[in-house]
């Protein structure tokens, strides 16, 4: 499983042109609290708030709600995802 | 003068233009890419998301992501899979 | 959810309580929370297992989709093959 260099410093040679790139880290640090859309490698979906996730993947979310092939297929009042499932998280509106 | 060019040099040179991206899974995607980790985690912007249904590709728009390293195959400087 | 900084927090809430655990291969437990670990193995007891098949009819060509149901009084599931979980009292 990978891990996101989320807690760690970044120092390594290919963050090094730090001022307009916008790394993993950055970005799961700007989209806690905001709508994403989580997808699966399976080709399920799920949108809700972010509540929290770590540097597996790993995600918590509320206001879940599971598509299937773009069909509603349930809701969950709280949910927890676990990250080696994850193919990407989308936000609806672009962090600059 | 041999210029060898590491891996992910090459992909730090495409921080801010537009790539390519063939997932192990027949998924694709284009955007632009505003950085990336040691484990190719990738975030995109403005992306236009490939998928193959009953043989017929399929467009999805995304704004921005957070791409999963671990599902990646390919990555194609420059690319786009409508050219 | 305000106590919760790391998403396995999630999980250690839902200790002593009724689960829901989507796995891989079209496989779901409902079940109350004993035990987990970082990987998301678990220990899980009056489970009930839902399995779902789909099975094409030879004849019509009908795409069938069975529910199978099962109840184990304890397994252990192994965290590869989870997909999700959710406290599934709270689902709206």
């Amino acid at each position: 499983m990978s891990e996101l260099a989320a807690s760690k410093p970044e120092t390594t040679e290919d963050n090094n042109n730090d001022n307009d790139s916008l790394t993993p880290s950055t970005f799961l640090k700007t989209v806690l609290g905001r709508p994403v859309t989580v997808h699966l490698s399976s080709s399920s979906r799920y949108t809700g708030i972010l509540s929290c996730l770590d540097g597996y993947m790993n995600i918590a979310m509320e206001q879940t709600e599971e598509y299937e092939g773009g069909q509603l297929k349930a809701k969950y009042g709280d949910v927890f995802i676990r990250g080696n499932n994850v193919m990407y998280i989308a936000t609806e509106k672009k962090i600059k | 003068m041999s210029t060898k060019v590491m891996p992910l040099e090459l992909i730090d040179k495409c921080i801010g233009s537009r790539l390519w991206v063939i997932m192990k899974n027949s998924k694709e995607l284009c955007g632009t890419l505003r950085g990336f980790d040691d484990y190719v985690n990738m975030v995109l912007d403005d992306v236009t998301e490939y998928t193959m249904v009953d043989g017929v590709k399929e467009k999805t728009k995304l704004e921005q992501i957070l791409l999963n390293g671990n599902n990646i195959a390919v990555l194609v400087p420059g690319g786009d899979p409508e050219a | 959810m305000s106590s919760i900084s790391a998403p396995l927090d999630l999980i250690r809430l839902s200790l002593d309580e009724r689960v829901y655990v989507k796995c891989r291969s079209s496989r779901e437990l409902r079940g109350k929370l004993h035990a987990y670990d970082q990987h998301l193995n678990m220990v899980l007891s009056d489970v009930e297992e839902t399995v779902e098949r789909v099975e094409v009819d030879e004849e019509t060509d009908e795409v069938i989709v069975k529910k199978e149901s099962r109840s184990v009084d304890m397994l252990f599931v192994r965290g590869d093959v989870v997909i999700l979980v959710s406290p599934p009292l709270r689902t709206t």
